[in-house]
């Protein structure tokens, strides 16, 4: 579970300009607005480029035509291969050095996922709703519980790095206007869904299994606030300790996966529409990828309202969650090491900026969409946004294999049965309040929004 | 817990300011509050200052010296107004311990800690 580089491993300072070139949130960013800036200057120039490398597998009934299908785009997937293959190597060449491992791990992802692709787009598949993130999911799941993942596969399993820059290609499909505006909502909504959800862990906990008030807050933060940027965030600034943290992390990831098959399955069972169904999602879910996983399952829309929901609702505001629970640290708990105090910077350092990327590429098409420059709006959504939104999903079929690739369900349930306890508190409280609000009582407004 | 399932990377960072403390106890006296924007800086003001920050330097040099001692993989980085010891490698806990065998003090450092994902880790 999780990857261990071979590089020798020596401290490096942290912090200064450097931060934007070894932070994999920088590189989603970067990536993310060079392929929109590409869409964008192919298009001005009358150049069809990221239509062409695009591949959409369509729905088949027979094996014979998916097999005709790629066969006559072996060139387009070929270079489909090759830009991310060139994109990914410069972000990795900064992030970790390790370029040649990651050229031969990305190669076999890459080909899993076109398999994929194909199989998911299997008219069968669709009949029993088993859509092409879950498959993706659950190949990368056995693959990974009944076989040990070779480190040169383990280098391109970049989860994080994935669904970063699939949330900023997703900014270039939602208009600025909507994201201020359902942000709101969405803000609102994550808010009273977060703090029932953490004082239920914490309370739980502390008050009936005795966890350690840090332990129990790096808990809550992880099943209430973001997942488990939360609970390293919370964790470092209460100074749990880090086994305490790595549970958190097991036990939120352990969630994740459990709910990407609950939450589909109940959405499909209970008739809920795609808006709401997003939104739930995004209150219900512990971490973006898993969550995109469970929305992209759904469909488009939900995958909107759940970014809606996730990164703009609960995802933006983690500093300050931060500096409120460091603050509670030093004042409220023992003063454990009375020197450190929260400082307000924090707030900004511990700020996912791979946000900024969703919200500048929400921006630049916003405006574009404003100029008198662009012909139509259709021509706008088939030149630019439609094929942005095409390498989006591919960046997300990367993720949900890589989400399965590397969870070992064995190693992840070893966590003891207190923090377990606890948690799942938090999570029978999480889930039936996020559908009361986003379902029964948001969900007329959640269905508008598109 | 098994400790080869460990998920996260921690960054324990020291921060020693030179002229701050983060609190003052009592009878100490901070020692640029009768230089800095005061009127008719006296010699013995300096002299006071000079002696704290030779005593200041020391104890940072020492607390170091300690860390140095009990771990060999430290990024070091000297600013204008204080020094920084950062590692990845060896619990905070442990440094800690180490400084307060030596007798230092919870105010003569600042102590941050810093969870990231291990590399892959979702």
């Amino acid at each position: 579970m999780g990857y261990v580089s071979s590089a020798k491993k020596s401290t490096t300072p942290s912090g200064g300009w450097s931060d934007l070139w070894r932070q994999e949130d920088y590189w989603a960013v970067w990536l993310g607005l060079t392929i929109i800036v590409l869409a964008i200057v192919f298009w001005s120039n009358g150049i069809n480029f990221m239509n062409w490398i695009v591949l959409k597998i369509p729905s088949y009934s027979n094996y014979n035509t998916a097999i005709s299908y790629v066969s006559s785009h072996k060139i387009t997937l070929l270079t489909l291969y090759l830009f991310f293959l060139i994109l990914f190597s410069i972000a990795v060449k900064a992030l970790t050095g390790e370029v040649k491992r990651f050229l031969v791990g990305f190669t076999f992802l890459f080909l899993l996922s076109a398999l994929v692709s194909v199989w998911g787009s299997w008219d069968v598949m669709k009949r029993y709703n088993i859509e092409t993130p879950l498959l993706a999911l659950v190949v990368g799941l056995i693959i990974s519980n009944l076989f040990k993942i070779p480190n040169w596969l383990s280098t391109a399993l970049q989860t994080q790095f994935y669904i970063k820059l699939g949330i900023v290609l997703m900014g270039a499909s939602l208009p600025f206007t909507l994201i201020v505006k359902a942000g709101t909502t969405a803000f609102a909504q994550a808010t009273i869904i977060a703090l029932a959800t953490f004082l239920t862990i914490y309370w739980t906990g502390t008050r009936v299994f005795s966890l350690d008030k840090r332990f129990a807050a790096t808990l809550a933060a992880g099943g209430s606030i973001c997942g488990v940027s939360a609970s390293i965030a919370i964790g470092g600034a209460v100074k749990a300790e880090k086994q305490h943290v790595s549970i958190a992390i097991s036990l939120v990831i352990l969630w994740s996966i459990i709910m990407i098959f609950i939450l589909p399955l109940a959405i499909k069972a209970l008739h809920i529409p795609p808006g709401p169904a997003g939104a739930w999602i995004g209150t219900a879910e512990f971490a973006d990828a898993p969550g995109m996983a469970a929305a992209a399952a759904i469909n488009e829309q939900a995958i909107k309202t759940f970014t809606l929901m996730k990164v703009v609702g609960r995802d933006m505001f983690i500093g300050i969650w931060c500096f409120i629970m460091a603050f509670t640290s030093v004042t409220r708990w023992e003063k454990r090491y009375v020197g450190t105090k929260p400082d307000a910077l924090d707030v900004w350092i511990r700020f996912p900026k791979f946000v900024i990327g969703f919200f500048v590429a929400s921006i630049i098409i916003t405006f574009l969409a404003a100029s008198p420059h662009v012909v139509t709006s259709k021509a706008l959504d088939n030149r630019i946004i439609n094929p942005i939104i095409e390498l989006r999903n591919w960046a997300f079929i990367f993720t949900f294999l890589s989400i399965g690739l590397t969870s070992r369900l064995k190693d992840l349930a070893s966590v003891g049965w207190k923090p377990f306890a606890a948690f799942t508190a938090g999570v029978l409280v999480n889930i039936p309040l996020g559908y009361l609000l986003a379902v029964v009582i948001m969900g007329n407004y959640w269905i508008t929004v598109k | 817990m098994n400790p080869n399932n460990e998920t996260c990377v921690q960054r324990t960072r020291f921060v020693f300011n030179y002229y701050e403390k983060k609190e003052w106890l009592a009878g100490e006296k901070p020692p640029l509050v009768d230089i800095i924007k005061v009127k008719d800086v006296q010699p013995e003001n300096l002299r006071y200052f000079a002696e704290f920050m030779h005593t200041r330097l020391n104890r940072i040099a020492e607390m170091m010296d300690i860390l140095l001692k009990v771990h060999d993989d430290w990024a070091i980085t000297g600013w204008k107004d204080h020094i920084l010891m950062e590692t990845e490698s060896f619990d905070f806990n442990d440094s800690l311990k180490a400084l307060k065998e030596h007798g230092y003090h919870d105010d003569e450092f600042v102590l941050k800690v810093e969870y990231k994902r291990k590399w892959g880790v979702l």
